[in-house]
């Protein structure tokens, strides 16, 4: 097992820190955090650097890179205290180069090139989160148009991302498997009301509620075959998964550094914090979680890179990563005391951005839901 | 137009280790490219990028830091087309007279140049001898300092910011130009250049390909060391008055 990194990545990572400590000082993503702004700078420069297009393949004007090497840069991001959790990567490519039409990958794969993710996934809506089954939003035909009706909530991105994949139901359809289909919708449509929610975390992107008053939209705009719309997904999920994993590690590490280095720094009682084993003990169990956490994401990534099932390993990783992270970050918070707790300290906005990943991309029930079905399935005949 | 860039490779600041007898020990010091010849780099690309048609070769010359091919890696993914190395145990620690002979051997070997950049000076020993010593070995004109660099027909105009003027000079080429670390900000590689950076060619050479042997040095090095640490002062003024200021400035002035 070979756990060296190759030149060429350990370059990729070099070039990552020195983009975001030459460019993008730790006050830029505290000032975009307080305003709730987008950082289009920053995602701006993630694409002319290229990392917005690594694992995109060559003939599409991308960078070929394994997933391990884009989980890596995922990580680094993270490390650097920038918001990970904005990259979307490659996998919006290879959905479309999967299923999509040549008109919907060109848009894509140009949008991706900015650096900010082509498209938001507009699936969850107010009764429906991980029970896809209950998703109202309705497409219908009328005179060779197709009308989208309902409401979404919780999109990612749908302020901010120039389009975006509904999925919605055919109220004809009988069988439930068979009745949903993705469509290609530019958010400026008219019809479509966007809100944005308000959150604790994860300001720098807008996660809205998402209105459909008879958008009028062309045939055209199905994205795959109709009525696939969930078996489309399915895959993107398990990516999904791993990449929300990815973004934990990052945070994490930051967030670990800081607190190590203030525990040399911080005297009390005539020494410093980190001279006393309570603060030494929490300093080595985070240390290990975040090697594990590593590990665990390596390891997926390299699964999918050779071509296994990620299927349970997704959903352990995303699991065990979530939790781990805000272990970390609220461990690091606590060495950090009062100042951690403060806005001029990044901790607190990691602490604040790394809660989602227990609940986006699936809660942490689902992901036990998935993997302990999995697991008791894997030993029914042994 | 054939541009060469000039580098060296020396250790990383950050992980040097001075031991109790205040030496160096730089054992455990990983390779980086010296900070002032990214501006070489840089400029080259540049130049080369105004006028098409133009090459870039990187030319370091020195010890066994350079068969690490993760840095060669690095040079190259900053723009050039390819990367020469002089690798030879008597350029290991070579001094400046030395480095520029080695430099003139190949940039002879490689059959010629328009303009040979430098930086500065080097990032460990930075005696800003190098260019001047290459440019004189190889006869041509040489000039530090430069700031600025603009192409032109059979010449370069370079700029050199003095104390208080500005100099604009036209250099006939072929030329040696030694610029500042103000002439640009050297960009970051891309992803794309990162990962073709090992499919461009090296060429690597020892001073026996070269045909030539070193001499016996001019300068002998006596001892490298690290400065004495001295206890800080403590000496503290409260209040901006006038008395105290002239307290400040005169304690200044004991002390230099």
């Amino acid at each position: 097992m070979d756990f060296q990194l190759t030149e060429e990545q350990e370059l990729l990572l070099a070039s990552v820190r020195e983009l975001i400590s030459r460019s993008f000082p730790a006050e830029y993503f505290k000032k975009c955090d307080e305003e709730y702004k987008y950082p289009i700078e920053f995602m701006n420069a993630l694409g002319e650097n290229g990392i917005s297009m690594l694992g995109v393949p060559e003939d599409l004007g991308g960078i070929p890179a394994d997933l391990v090497t884009q989980m890596l840069v995922i990580e680094e991001v993270g490390r650097m205290g920038a918001p990970c959790f904005l990259m979307m990567g490659a996998h919006c490519v290879h959905n479309m180069m999967d299923f999509g039409n040549k008109e919907q990958l060109a848009k894509t794969v140009e949008a991706l090139a900015t650096g900010v993710p082509p498209y938001s996934l507009a699936i969850t809506e107010p009764q429906a989160g991980s029970d896809n089954n209950m998703l109202g939003t309705s497409y219908t035909r009328k005179n060779g148009k197709v009308y989208l009706n309902g409401q979404k909530t919780f999109i990612s991105g749908a302020a901010d991302y120039p389009y975006m994949l509904v999925l919605a139901r055919d109220p004809e359809g009988k069988d439930p498997k068979k009745c949903f289909s993705l469509w290609w919708v530019d958010p400026k449509t008219p019809g479509i009301r966007i809100n944005r929610l308000h959150k604790i975390g994860w300001r720098m992107v807008s996660n809205c509620e998402v209105f459909f008053d008879n958008v009028e939209i062309e045939e055209s705009a199905l994205v795959g075959k109709e009525g696939n719309g969930f078996g489309h997904l399915m895959r993107n999920f398990e990516i999904e998964r791993l990449t929300i994993a990815a973004y934990s590690v990052g945070p994490a590490e930051c967030a670990f550094e800081e607190a190590a280095k203030y525990s040399n720094q911080r005297v009390t009682f005539g020494k410093t914090i980190g001279s006393y084993q309570l603060i030494q003990n929490k300093l080595t169990q985070m240390a290990i979680k975040i090697e594990n956490m590593k590990n665990y994401v390596y390891k997926v990534a390299w699964q999918d890179d050779n071509k296994q099932s990620l299927r349970l390993s997704s959903a352990l990783c995303k699991l065990y990563c979530s939790q781990a992270a805000q272990e970390v970050i609220d461990d690091a918070m606590q060495i950090m005391g009062g100042v951690g707790y403060t806005e001029d300290c990044r901790i607190s906005r990691l602490w604040r951005d790394i809660r989602v990943s227990r609940i986006g991309g699936g809660t942490d029930e689902i992901m036990t839901y998935i993997a302990g079905r999995q697991i008791v399935k894997e030993y029914a005949n042994k | 137009m054939n541009i060469v860039t000039c580098f060296k490779l020396v250790p990383e600041e950050q992980d040097i280790v001075v031991n109790s007898d205040r030496t160096l020990n730089l054992e455990k010091a990983n390779t980086k490219i010296s900070l002032y010849d990214l501006n070489a780099v840089e400029a080259g690309t540049e130049l080369a990028a105004a006028i098409p048609g133009s090459k870039v070769n990187a030319l370091s010359v020195g010890g066994k830091r350079l068969e690490n091919t993760k840095a060669r890696k690095d040079i190259l993914s900053r723009g050039p087309d390819a990367l020469y190395a002089v690798i030879d145990p008597s350029l290991e620690s070579a001094l400046p007279r030395e480095t520029a002979a080695a430099l003139a051997a190949a940039v002879t070997k490689i059959g010629g140049f328009d303009v040979i950049l430098c930086g500065e000076g080097s990032g460990d020993l930075y005696a800003q001898q190098v260019g001047l010593l290459l440019g004189s070995l190889l006869s041509v004109p040489v000039v530090n300092d430069v700031s600025k660099l603009t192409a032109g027909e059979g010449t370069v105009t370079v700029e050199r910011t003095l104390e208080t003027e500005v100099e604009v000079l036209s250099v006939p080429l072929p030329a040696v130009i030694c610029v500042t670390s103000d002439i640009n900000t050297p960009k970051i590689p891309s992803m794309k250049t990162i990962l073709a950076a090992g499919k461009k060619p090296v060429t690597s050479w020892s001073c026996a390909d070269l045909g030539i042997t070193p001499g016996a040095a001019p300068v002998v090095v006596q001892s490298v060391l690290a400065p004495e640490q001295a206890d800080r002062k403590k000496v503290i003024l409260e209040g901006d008055s006038d008395s105290n200021v002239a307290a400040f400035v005169e304690s200044l002035r004991k002390t230099l």
